[in-house]
C-alpha cells in the first residue's frame, strides 16, 4: 500500500476530484459545532474539528431508514442502499466504532442493510488535529488506529500525508493531482502526531484496564451509584443516539394515503427511553429509570465485550457532553466502581468471534422480509384470544421445533413475536393463538380465512424434545396462554409416546372463561401417562373444578424430582412462585425450563428490545435450562 | 374500503390547528379520498348529527360548552383532541391561576358584563369527556395529524411518542439550545414535532405537554449547572399548563 503527501492545494484538488466523481459526505460546520454532511466543495471540509454532534455511523445506520414496501396485499420488497460514498474525515475512535457495527451487523444473521451501505462506503480516517472537551480516547485505546479505514490523513504541518489502508483506498490515491512521495522525516512527524494523540485524548483518565470492566462491572450490579445517579435522569436517550456503538432499533410501518401501499422503516431507538423493554400486554421489563441507566454502562462494559470480546465504548466523550445533568460519564462511573473493588480478577479477553465469510447467497438474503403464508383456519378461542391455522403460500414446511416463535407481519400493523402452538408432527400448516393486545394482535383478530399474513422465522430456542426429555417423566406448569407454546410440546410428545415417561400437565387461568384448549385438554387427560389438572383463580358457578394459583397444584402431584423435566411457562409474575415449589420438590435447577416473553421485535438479535442483561431472549431463549439463567437479574 | 365519517368541532382557541389542517394543501384531497368530512367549520358549510370520529379543537371554558362537548361524545365512536388547547387547556389555562372577574375586567374591559363574554375556568376536553386520542402540539403537527386520521381509517391505535423532545434534536442533530445558555423545556416535553423550535433555533416551549413520567425534579436541579434560576424553569412551564404543579 503507498503514501503519498499532500499540499493544501492538491489536497483540495484531490478532494474536489472525489466529489466530481463519488458523493462525499465529509465533516463540515454547524453552527459552533461539527456535523458529517455531504460535501459540495472541498473548503468546507473541516477536518481541524473536535468531535461531530453525531457519529458517521448515521451514513450506515441512519436515524431513519426504509427497510422494505409494502403492499396492502401483503408483498414485501426489501429497499437496499446501493449508491458507493466515501466518508471524509473519519476519527479514529470512530473508525473503531465502525469496525465494531460491522463485527455485529455481519455475526449471526447478517444485516444486508446496513452491510449494503457498509460494503459501499470508503472510509477516509483522519487522525485528530484538535482534542474535544470530554475526549478520553486515550484511555480506550482509540487514540490511533492502524486498521478499519481505507484511507488514512495525518496532517503534519501544513501537509497531509495520504495512507492507503486497502485497494480501495488505494484507488482514491490514485487520484491525486501530484503529490509527492513522503520522506523519512514526514513519517516521522506522523509517528510524533500519534505519540502525542495517544496522550492528548485523554480529557477523562480510566483507572482500570478497558478488558477489566467486565470483570469490574460483575461485582457492581446492585451498587447504589445506579440509583443516586438516576435520580436526574430525563429518560431521554442522548447518551444512546449520540454513541458511535449504539445500535438498537424499532420497526414502524406507515400507510400511505392509497391505503394501498406503505413503509416499513426502522429508527434508531435508545435503552434509557421509558418503554424501551415494554411488551404490547403493557408488562414494562425496565420500568424503572436506574434499571435503563445502569442497563447502558452494562452493556458498554460486561454484555457486549463478553458476546463479541471488544469493550462498547471508544472514549469519543459525545454522551458526556449531551447529557444536561452531566450524569453519563462512562469514565467517572467506571471509576468511581474501580475505587471500591480494586481488587478486581482480569479474566481474559474473550477472542472476536469467527465471523463466517460472507457469500453471495447471503448477500441478497433480507432477514427482515416476510414470507406470505395463508390462514386456512381462524376460530375464536376466549374473548380475547383467537386461534390461527397457517399455510406457507411456498408451500414448504415451517420447519419449527416446539418452543420457538415466528414474528407475524401485517401490512400497516407492523410485525409482533407470536409462539407456535403445534406439533412438528403436524405437516403442512402449523398454529398459534394471539391475544388481543396492541395494534398487530387487534388487527390479526378481524381477519378471515383465506387472507394472507407475513411470517419470518423460526426463531429461537426449543424445548429439549429431542435430548433431555426423552425418557424422563415430564412436569409441564403452564398459566393462561403460556399453554400455546407448550402445547406444541404437549403434541409432540403424545404424538412420540414411547419416547417419554409421564406426562403431568398443570394449567391455571384466571376465570373459566380465561380457559384455552379445554376440549384438547380433556383428551390429553384421558390419554395413557397422562395427568392433567386444572385450576382457575376466580370460579363461576359452573366450575367445579380446582381453585387458586397454580402452585396449588403442584402438592397434588407425585413426581420423581431426578427423573423428570420440568417446563415452566406464564405470566412474568408466575416464576418465582412455581421455581420456588419445584426446588421444594426437589427439583434441580439444570431440569427445569423456562419459556419467557419479551419485546422481541427483530427476531435475529439485533435490535437489543429482548435483552434481558446480556442476554438476547430472541436468540438464546425463549426456552432456557433455569441454571443458566439464574445468575441473569433482569430474567425472574 | 368504508370511509369513516369524519366531523371537526372548535371550541376556545386560535384556530391554528385547523388552518394546520387546510394548509395541508393538496394532502387534503388525500385526507377526503379516504374519510367523509360531515362537518367542519372552517372549512365547508355543511353540518351533520352523524359521525363516527368527532375530532375537537380547543378548550372548554364555557357551561353551555360542556354540553355541547357531552352530545359530541354520545354521537361519535371515537372521540380526538386537536391541539395543545383541547388535549391541555393550552395557553388559556394560564387565566386558570387568576380571579376570574379581574380576568375578564383586564380582557374584556367595560364589555366584561355582557352575557356572551361569559366565561369559566378552561379545561382540556378531558376534563369533560372521555377522549381516546390526542393528537398534541401547539400548532399541531400535519405529519402526526395525517398519521392519525390514516391509523384510525385502518383500525389501528395512532402512534404518539412518549419520549423527551430531547430524542428528535439528536436524530436531528441540533445544537442543544442549552449550549446557548437557553432554557430548553424539550428534556421533559413530549416529542412528536420532530423538534420543530429548536431545529429552528429557539427553545422548546413546551407546546405538547410533558411525557408521562417527566423528571421535573432533574429540570429544576439542572438549571444551576447552566447558571439558570428555577423561576426561570418554572415561568416557561406554566406557557402551556404544562405541569402547573411545577410552581409547586
Amino acid at each position: 500500500m503507498s503514501t503519498r503527501k499532500l499540499n493544501q492545494e492538491v489536497f483540495g484538488l484531490w478532494v474536489n476530484e472525489l466529489i466530481a466523481r463519488q458523493r462525499v459526505v465529509g465533516v463540515q460546520a454547524k453552527e459552533e459545532r461539527f456535523v458529517f454532511e455531504p460535501l459540495s466543495k472541498a473548503e468546507d471540509l473541516r477536518l481541524d474539528y473536535d468531535v461531530t454532534i453525531l457519529p458517521p455511523k448515521k451514513y450506515l445506520l441512519p436515524q431513519r431508514e426504509n427497510l422494505m414496501a409494502f403492499t396492502a396485499q401483503g408483498e414485501y420488497e426489501s429497499r437496499l442502499e446501493h449508491e458507493p460514498f466515501i466518508l471524509f474525515g473519519v476519527h479514529p475512535y470512530d473508525v473503531v466504532a465502525i469496525s465494531q457495527l460491522d463485527a455485529i451487523f455481519r455475526a449471526g444473521h447478517y444485516d444486508v442493510h446496513y452491510m449494503t451501505r457498509r460494503r459501499n462506503a470508503t472510509i477516509v480516517a483522519c487522525d485528530v488535529q484538535k482534542a474535544s472537551a470530554h475526549v478520553f480516547a486515550s484511555s480506550m485505546n482509540t487514540a490511533t488506529v492502524q486498521d478499519g479505514f481505507d484511507l488514512l490523513l495525518t496532517k503534519i504541518g501544513d501537509d497531509y500525508l495520504a495512507d492507503a489502508g486497502t485497494e480501495k483506498g488505494e484507488a482514491l490515491l490514485a487520484l491525486v493531482p501530484g503529490g509527492v512521495e513522503p520522506a523519512k522525516e514526514d513519517f516521522a512527524k506522523r509517528e510524533q502526531v500519534w505519540r502525542t494523540n495517544q496522550e492528548s485524548l485523554g480529557k477523562h483518565d480510566l483507572k482500570c484496564r478497558p478488558d477489566e470492566l467486565p470483570a469490574l462491572l460483575a461485582k457492581s450490579y446492585d451498587d447504589p451509584i445506579w440509583e443516586e445517579k438516576a435520580r436526574l435522569c430525563f429518560s431521554c436517550g442522548s447518551c444512546n443516539l449520540v454513541c458511535p456503538t449504539c445500535y438498537c432499533f424499532d420497526v414502524h410501518d406507515d400507510m400511505n394515503w392509497d391505503m394501498q401501499t406503505g413503509t416499513r422503516t426502522r429508527s434508531c431507538d435508545a435503552c434509557l427511553l421509558n418503554e424501551f423493554a415494554a411488551v404490547a400486554g403493557g408488562h414494562n421489563f425496565r420500568r424503572h429509570p436506574a434499571e435503563r441507566y445502569r442497563h447502558r454502562f452494562y452493556r458498554k462494559g460486561s454484555y457486549i465485550p463478553n458476546k463479541f470480546g471488544f469493550v462498547a465504548c471508544v472514549g469519543c466523550g459525545r454522551c458526556i457532553s449531551a447529557c444536561l445533568t452531566g450524569i453519563a460519564n462512562p469514565v467517572e462511573i467506571y471509576n468511581q466502581l474501580y475505587a471500591k473493588s480494586p481488587d478486581i480478577e482480569t479474566s481474559e479477553q474473550a477472542a472476536l468471534p469467527e465471523v463466517s465469510p460472507v457469500t453471495e447467497r447471503t448477500l441478497s438474503e433480507d432477514i427482515y422480509a416476510p414470507q406470505a403464508a395463508t390462514l386456512v383456519q381462524t376460530r375464536p378461542l376466549t374473548e380475547l384470544e383467537t386461534f390461527y391455522e397457517i399455510r406457507l403460500d411456498s408451500g414448504l414446511e415451517l420447519g419449527h421445533e416446539p418452543g420457538q416463535f415466528v414474528e407475524i407481519s401485517l401490512p400497516g400493523f407492523g410485525e409482533a413475536p407470536i409462539s407456535v402452538s403445534s406439533s412438528p408432527t403436524q405437516r403442512g400448516t402449523f398454529q398459534m393463538v394471539v391475544r388481543n393486545v396492541g395494534n398487530l394482535t387487534n388487527a390479526l383478530g378481524k381477519l378471515v380465512t383465506g387472507d394472507r399474513i407475513g411470517v419470518r422465522g423460526p426463531f429461537g430456542s426449543e424445548f429439549p424434545v429431542h435430548d433431555v426429555m426423552k425418557g424422563r417423566d415430564i412436569l409441564l406448569i403452564c398459566g393462561g396462554i403460556g399453554l400455546v407454546p407448550v402445547r406444541s410440546a404437549i403434541n409432540y410428545i403424545l404424538d412420540n409416546r414411547e419416547d417419554y415417561g409421564h406426562m403431568t400437565i398443570l394449567y391455571g387461568a384466571k376465570t373459566p372463561a380465561d380457559r384455552i384448549f379445554a376440549d384438547e385438554q380433556r383428551d390429553w387427560g384421558q390419554r395413557t401417562h397422562v395427568t392433567m389438572l386444572e385450576t382457575v383463580d376466580d370460579p363461576d358457578e359452573n366450575w367445579h373444578g380446582h381453585v387458586g394459583r397454580i402452585t396449588a397444584l403442584l402438592p397434588l402431584v407425585h413426581i420423581s424430582p431426578e427423573n423428570t423435566i420440568a417446563v415452566v411457562c406464564g405470566p412474568p409474575v408466575m416464576y418465582r412462585f412455581v421455581l420456588e415449589e419445584l426446588q421444594k420438590m426437589g427439583m434441580s435447577d439444570d431440569s427445569i425450563y423456562l419459556s419467557l416473553e419479551r419485546r422481541m421485535k427483530c427476531g435475529v438479535g439485533k435490535c437489543g428490545h429482548c435483552q434481558m442483561n446480556g442476554v438476547y431472549v430472541c436468540q438464546e431463549g425463549p426456552v432456557f435450562q433455569y441454571s443458566t439463567i439464574r445468575e441473569v437479574m433482569e430474567a425472574i | 374500503m368504508n370511509k369513516p365519517k369524519v366531523a371537526i368541532f372548535d371550541f376556545a382557541g386560535c384556530e391554528g390547528c385547523q388552518l394546520q389542517i387546510v394548509n395541508m394543501e393538496e394532502e387534503i384531497l388525500d385526507l377526503i379520498s379516504i374519510v367523509r368530512l360531515v362537518e367542519w367549520r372552517e372549512g365547508m358549510s355543511e353540518q351533520s348529527e352523524e359521525y363516527d370520529v368527532a375530532i375537537i379543537e380547543g378548550s372548554i371554558t364555557r357551561p353551555q360548552d360542556e354540553e355541547k362537548v357531552r352530545q359530541i361524545r354520545e354521537r361519535a365512536k371515537t372521540l380526538v383532541a386537536l391541539g395543545a388547547c383541547a388535549t391541555d387547556g393550552g395557553v388559556n389555562k394560564i387565566k386558570n391561576r387568576f380571579d376570574l372577574q379581574e380576568v375578564k375586567q383586564l380582557v374584556y374591559g367595560a364589555d366584561s358584563a355582557l352575557p356572551h363574554l361569559d366565561s369559566a375556568p378552561t379545561k382540556a376536553v378531558d376534563e369533560v369527556v372521555q377522549v381516546d386520542y390526542k393528537i398534541y402540539g401547539c400548532p399541531i403537527d400535519r405529519r402526526e395529524f395525517a398519521h392519525v386520521v390514516r391509523s384510525l381509517v385502518m383500525g389501528k391505535r395512532p402512534e404518539i411518542p412518549n419520549y423527551p423532545v430531547c430524542v428528535e434534536c439528536k436524530r436531528k442533530e441540533n445544537v442543544c439550545r442549552y449550549e446557548y445558555h437557553e432554557i430548553c423545556l424539550g428534556p421533559i416535553t413530549r416529542a412528536g414535532c420532530d423538534a420543530r423550535c429548536p431545529s429552528f433555533g429557539t427553545w422548546c416551549f413546551g407546546c405538547r405537554g410533558s411525557v408521562d413520567e417527566p423528571n421535573v425534579q432533574a429540570a429544576r436541579e439542572v438549571m444551576e449547572r447552566y447558571g439558570k434560576k428555577v423561576e426561570d424553569l418554572e415561568d416557561r412551564m406554566l406557557l402551556f399548563s404544562n405541569k402547573q404543579e411545577a410552581r409547586g
